[in-house]
């Protein structure tokens, strides 16, 4: 076998065992949520499939695949069946940058190979942010298509949503890549090593707290979750921008906003919570003499990052009502801009003055 | 300190609570301690049941005495008395004894009945009873559209102590199963 298809081979595995992975996440997400969001409401969630419910999610998927696929009458077809993928794609493709654990090399058949990052291209970050975009498009068409007003409406709210809350992501990291000097997630998370107090959150010069704080809200808006779900708010617009959708393609609408969520929790893990990073320096396997098996401790450390976002967004979801549509936008425009723009101007002269001072 | 200073810390105090999403941290913490003091008011019906007090007013049944005779004697009260028409009685005369009357057809329209309890309520002799059955869910509505049988089969599954007849007075002039004092007692 030639050099290329080995490594064609590696990556292909490597890409089977992200999605496997993140499938798997987003499994154990959609029950994690109804439980915690029962848990805090005084309710149990689900009880009924499983021990404790915790088959639900196979159930879910069995009923969502096995369930009618109504296409509108008046529907663009090809649209509203292309909107769908169009959504998903770009919210699984994002997870090929994500550093998972340390950044090794690993030697198989001659062929070096990082284990833990499916590719470490050098602008990991915009190449994120580009497809995030992208993943728009999948919601605004799929409410223009479904020829329904609610859908056009939950389409057209997402639309301006995601811009005002895309561009205060984009801004709020700009303090993240200023200190890091690099667009490479694998990079960014190696200059955090070393102890929490060099995660960009806390770190001297210049700690990102603010900037953390516009991201996660951003981040919360970029994924329509409460409370920034205007574009299927329940209780205006039916579903939103799903209405219409049924069956299996709903079910891709639905592993979306899942992907999407866990795929913002790793960029938020990475860029300002020092990724795969101990909060202590070293590790602990390390100092045991298992320093082949340290990369267990980055890996578990990233998870737990990951999965502590994750109950944020679901903390998040069982306190605090839906925001008014102006609301929102005057808190995108007026509120988080400003704040992300003043973090960049405070991180670059500080992290100036630190460089002079050196 | 002056008014306006006491405004303006007042109004930092509240500045500050804006930027550190004070409000929000607080619903947060309520949120958070529900969690943590996890108690589920939730019961797993159709495992575990409720319950049910002592006066629930469920399915309405037709009672018997403990010989086994129908206590309905047709007077239509309960009829009258119903507010949203789920009873219809067909009175009869008791077959060779005029003076007795007692209900030859007895009809019970479920899918409108409200439980008040008002037709027990109305009852002079106790013929109507309510039990603690609530699980009458029906995939076809006629089926609760109840007669006479069905009623007293209720009434015999909820309630197996049956009241005892009264010993009447004579066999022609009871009315309404109630003795009269001035009407000397049967001999027998």
């Amino acid at each position: 076998m030639t050099e290329l298809g080995l490594r064609l081979a590696v990556s292909l595995t490597q890409i089977a065992a992200v999605m496997a992975i993140v499938m798997l996440t987003v499994l154990i997400l959609t029950l994690a949520e109804r439980k915690v969001l029962g848990w805090m409401q005084d309710r149990m969630g689900p009880m009924e499939v499983g021990p404790y419910g915790i088959l639900q999610p196979i159930a879910d998927a069995i009923k969502l695949f096995f369930k009618e696929d109504i296409i509108p009458a008046g529907a663009n077809k090809f649209l509203f069946s292309m909107a769908p993928i169009l959504a998903l794609v770009p919210a699984l493709i994002g997870f090929a940058v994500i550093p998972f654990g340390p950044d090794q090399t690993m030697e198989v058949f001659g062929v070096s190979v990082k284990p833990f990052v499916i590719s470490d291209i050098n602008i990991g970050i915009l190449y994120i942010l580009a497809f995030a975009s992208i993943g728009a498009y999948g919601i605004i068409l799929g409410g223009w298509a479904s020829n329904s007003k609610y859908s056009l409406l939950g389409g057209l709210r997402s639309a301006a949503q995601i811009i005002s809350y895309e561009l205060n992501v984009g801004l709020a990291i700009v303090g993240v890549l200023i200190m890091a000097g690099s667009l490479s997630l694998v990079k960014i998370t190696e200059a955090q090593a070393g102890g929490f107090w060099h995660w960009y959150v806390f770190a001297f010069p210049a700690p990102q707290v603010f900037a953390f704080v516009v991201y996660v809200i951003s981040s919360v808006a970029e994924t329509n979750r409460v409370p920034f779900d205007l574009p299927e708010a329940e209780s205006e617009l039916v579903a939103g921008f799903f209405t219409e959708y049924s069956g299996m393609r709903f079910a891709f609408f639905f592993l979306a906003e899942y992907a999407n969520m866990v795929l913002v929790s790793c960029v938020a893990a990475a860029l300002f919570l020092g990724g795969w990073t101990a909060p202590y320096p070293g590790t602990i396997l390390g100092l045991l003499g298992l320093e082949s098996a340290a990369w267990m401790e980055g890996v578990a450390w990233f998870t737990i990052k990951v999965y502590g976002f994750l109950f944020l967004f679901f903390w998040l979801r069982a306190t605090l009502p839906r925001l008014r549509y102006d609301q929102l936008m005057k808190f995108g425009w007026k509120v988080m801009l400003p704040i992300a723009l003043g973090n960049i101007v405070v991180t670059a002269l500080a992290v100036f003055m630190y460089q002079q001072m050196k | 300190m002056t008014h306006a200073a006491a405004a303006r810390r007042l109004s930092l105090l509240e500045w500050f609570k804006t930027i550190t999403f004070y409000e929000i941290l607080v619903g947060m913490k309520a949120t958070l301690s529900h969690l943590i003091h996890y108690k589920p008011v939730t019961l797993q019906y159709p495992h575990e049941k409720r319950i049910l007090p002592d006066n629930y007013r469920g399915m309405l049944a037709l009672l018997r005495y403990d010989d086994g005779t129908e206590k309905c004697v047709g007077c239509d009260l309960c009829e009258a008395a119903c507010p949203s028409r789920v009873i219809r009685v067909v009175s009869a005369e008791v077959p060779g004894e005029p003076t007795k009357r007692y209900s030859k057809e007895y009809y019970m329209d479920m899918t409108r009945c409200l439980f008040c309890g008002m037709c027990v309520q109305a009852c002079p002799v106790d013929a109507l009873g309510m039990t603690r059955e609530f699980e009458w869910a029906v995939y076809d509505k006629r089926q609760l559209h109840l007669n006479k049988q069905q009623l007293l089969a209720i009434g015999d599954r909820s309630f197996p102590v049956r009241e005892k007849r009264l010993e009447l007075q004579h066999q022609n002039v009871a009315f309404f199963n109630v003795s009269f004092k001035h009407v000397p007692r049967k001999a027998d």
